[in-house]
């Protein structure tokens, strides 16, 4: 495999493993149910998928090592928005969600020592989309 | 039927405001409806902090209705109603009879004060609900009689009030202040001038327009400034008209019975005056309701803006008329204008010599508009005294104040007993036809007067003019008829030779 490759796999693997913490953060620390991961629809995906109450929470997993120029928070712009409420809409209408949804995005950045660290921030839309 | 109430104001008015919430599953949103403006729009962002910061999440999609839908909403007294009927429908309390609410919301919960509060608390009163206000606005609500008012410091206080398990602070009645002046500058302290003082006393006790003419440094400002001293306090009625415009405006309280005094720069603009404006606010001239309006340099307003107050002087009203709508302001002033002669303005001076040709003096005095000038009842030209009047006068105490304003309070109360019958207050506020009917002059007077009237080529209101002044100067001397020197004195201060 060539070199590109190698560095493609690891930043997925990263990514994977980041996506594992979480769940496991989610459901242990928080004790939401966890009802799906890696959801991939027809226009986009959704890494978590969790009941927080009686509330349906998509959440966003970002892995990223701490010295990139970006923290993990930061990666999720205007555009990347706008795909994750795409997406939602379409996993809750096929699922025929009736109650109220909302998107988290759990920000992991991981020393340089092995040591890492989480963020969750609840409900990134803050109302800014208009049906 | 949403028993959360909110209001907008419409003048000096409080509509009642409606707010209806629904909410639906979905991603989070809130949409207002019903006109809000810009400010009405942003209470989102505020109640949802609010309301998180109590620990009441707001989820899904959220739609208020503000009716009626088609009355504009403005301002940030919306929050309060908004938040509580958001609350109500997420489950966190549930109303058991209508109620008013009027606050802004922190961040953080706490309630802030806003402006309109005394028409609130009126409006409240006449519907017979509770109000529940910032603490910030409850001294202005305090004057309101028969009101049931609460005073809420935050968000947290009142949700628990309203499931019954916490205590708010009723607001308790206090009585209306007393008059507290201090006559700056006093009578008393100004040195001679005693046909401007006389003339000053007669436009308190009965409401008349005042023109000072003089030259410069003759003391017309602090003549004008000196009559705030001798006004009579205002009655209740008055009072709660005055705070009613002070809460619109969103001026800060003042428990006082003193009347207003507000002067206005020559450089105004007329809309600041009248009142208007995109979101119509009460203007200069509604603010001075009850009080003086007071314009010094004369001839240097704009023409349109001195245009302007023709109607709203004589009626007592002001009608603004804008595309957003059309409100009524109250604006019953004591107009006090002040100007020199003549440009250079040494004109009839003792000492100084006027440079000014007659073309100059012309032109100076025709920018005075003739409308507005028939509205003046006192021309008083105030003369500067010379150096050695001045040294003379050294040491001499005028009349004070206080006494000066005894007269005026027992001449009020002379003609508040007579017109009460027909609902006015003061000489100077009465109609044309009431003049007619009820100011009847004794036969020797009314000849002396046709006489005079005739050879001063008076308009018809000059002539009504002249009779509510002589009625002023006979209720000052406690005269049941008006006689001939009363009738005099009156014609002495209409426009002599100033204009000609």
């Amino acid at each position: 495999m060539s070199k590109e490759g190698e560095a493609m796999a690891r930043h997925l693997e990263l990514g994977s493993w980041g996506e594992d913490r979480a769940a496991e953060f989610l459901s242990l620390k928080k004790g939401w149910k966890i009802i799906e991961r890696n959801v991939r629809l027809k226009r986009g995906e959704i890494d978590i998928v969790a009941i927080n109450g009686k509330e349906l929470v998509l959440v966003e997993v970002r892995t990223r090592t701490l010295g990139k120029i970006l923290p993990p928070e930061a990666t999720v712009g205007p555009q990347k928005m706008k795909k994750l409420i795409r997406a939602g809409e379409e996993y809750v209408i096929g699922n025929s969600w009736k109650g109220p949804w909302r998107i988290d995005l759990l920000a992991i950045t991981l020393g340089k020592d092995g040591s890492r660290e989480m963020e969750h921030f609840p409900d990134i839309t803050h109302g800014e989309y208009r049906p | 039927m949403s028993l959360v109430g909110g209001i907008t104001l419409k003048g000096i008015k409080a509509l009642k405001v409606e707010v209806e919430v629904e909410v639906t599953g979905g991603l989070f949103s809130i949409s207002i409806v019903g006109l809000p403006d810009a400010a009405v729009k942003e209470a989102r962002e505020r109640v949802r902090a609010a309301l998180r910061s109590l620990g009441v999440p707001v989820r899904g999609r959220v739609a208020i209705n503000l009716a009626p839908a088609d009355v504009p909403k403005e301002g940030a007294l919306l929050d309060l109603p908004i938040a509580i009927g958001l609350a109500e429908k997420l489950g966190s309390l549930a109303l058991r009879k209508e109620a008013l609410f009027l606050g802004e919301l922190a961040l953080d919960g706490r309630v802030r004060g806003v402006r309109g509060a005394v028409p609130a608390a009126l409006l409240a009163r006449d519907m017979e609900v509770p109000l529940f206000v910032a603490s910030e606005n409850v001294q202005e609500v305090s004057l309101v009689d028969g009101v049931e008012a609460y005073a809420v410091r935050d968000l947290q206080e009142l949700l628990a009030f309203l499931r019954g398990e916490g205590d708010l602070e009723r607001v308790s009645r206090t009585a209306p202040g007393e008059l507290v002046l201090k006559a700056d500058p006093d009578f008393a302290d100004i040195k001679g001038q005693g046909a401007a003082k006389r003339a000053l006393e007669i436009a308190a006790a009965g409401h008349h327009n005042v023109l000072l003419i003089g030259s410069p440094g003759s003391g017309k400002t602090m003549l004008a400034r000196a009559l705030q001293g001798v006004l009579p306090p205002l009655s209740d009625e008055e009072l709660t008209e005055v705070m009613l415009v002070r809460s619109t405006v969103g001026l800060p309280f003042e428990n006082s019975r003193n009347r207003p005094f507000r002067s206005v720069h020559h450089t105004t603009s007329a809309v600041a005056v009248c009142g208007g404006g995109t979101s119509l606010r009460p203007g200069e001239i509604t603010l001075a309701h009850r009080g003086v309006l007071f314009l010094d340099e004369f001839t240097e307003f704009r023409r349109d803006l001195v245009e302007s107050l023709r109607q709203p002087v004589e009626d007592g009203k002001i009608v603004v008329s804008r595309s957003t709508g059309s409100v009524t302001y109250p604006s019953r002033v004591l107009l006090v204008a002040a100007c020199n002669p003549c440009p250079c303005g040494w004109k009839g001076d003792p000492l100084e010599t006027c440079r000014c040709s007659q073309g100059e003096i012309e032109r100076y005095q025709k920018k005075m508009s003739g409308p507005i000038l028939d509205r003046i009842d006192l021309y008083v030209t105030v003369p500067r005294l010379s150096p050695r009047e001045l040294v003379g006068l050294e040491g001499q105490q005028g009349e004070k104040s206080d006494s000066i304003r005894k007269r005026v309070c027992e001449a009020r109360k002379v003609q508040q007993d007579r017109w009460q019958s027909w609902g006015y207050r003061c000489n100077a506020e009465l109609p044309e036809k009431l003049i007619r009917k009820e100011l009847v002059l004794a036969g020797e007077v009314r000849t002396f007067l046709q006489g005079i009237a005739s050879t001063l080529k008076l308009s018809g209101r000059g002539l009504s003019r002249v009779m509510k002044v002589a009625r002023t100067i006979a209720d000052l001397e406690g005269a049941a008829h008006v006689a001939i020197p009363h009738v005099s004195e009156a014609l002495a201060y209409r426009e002599t030779g100033f204009l000609s």
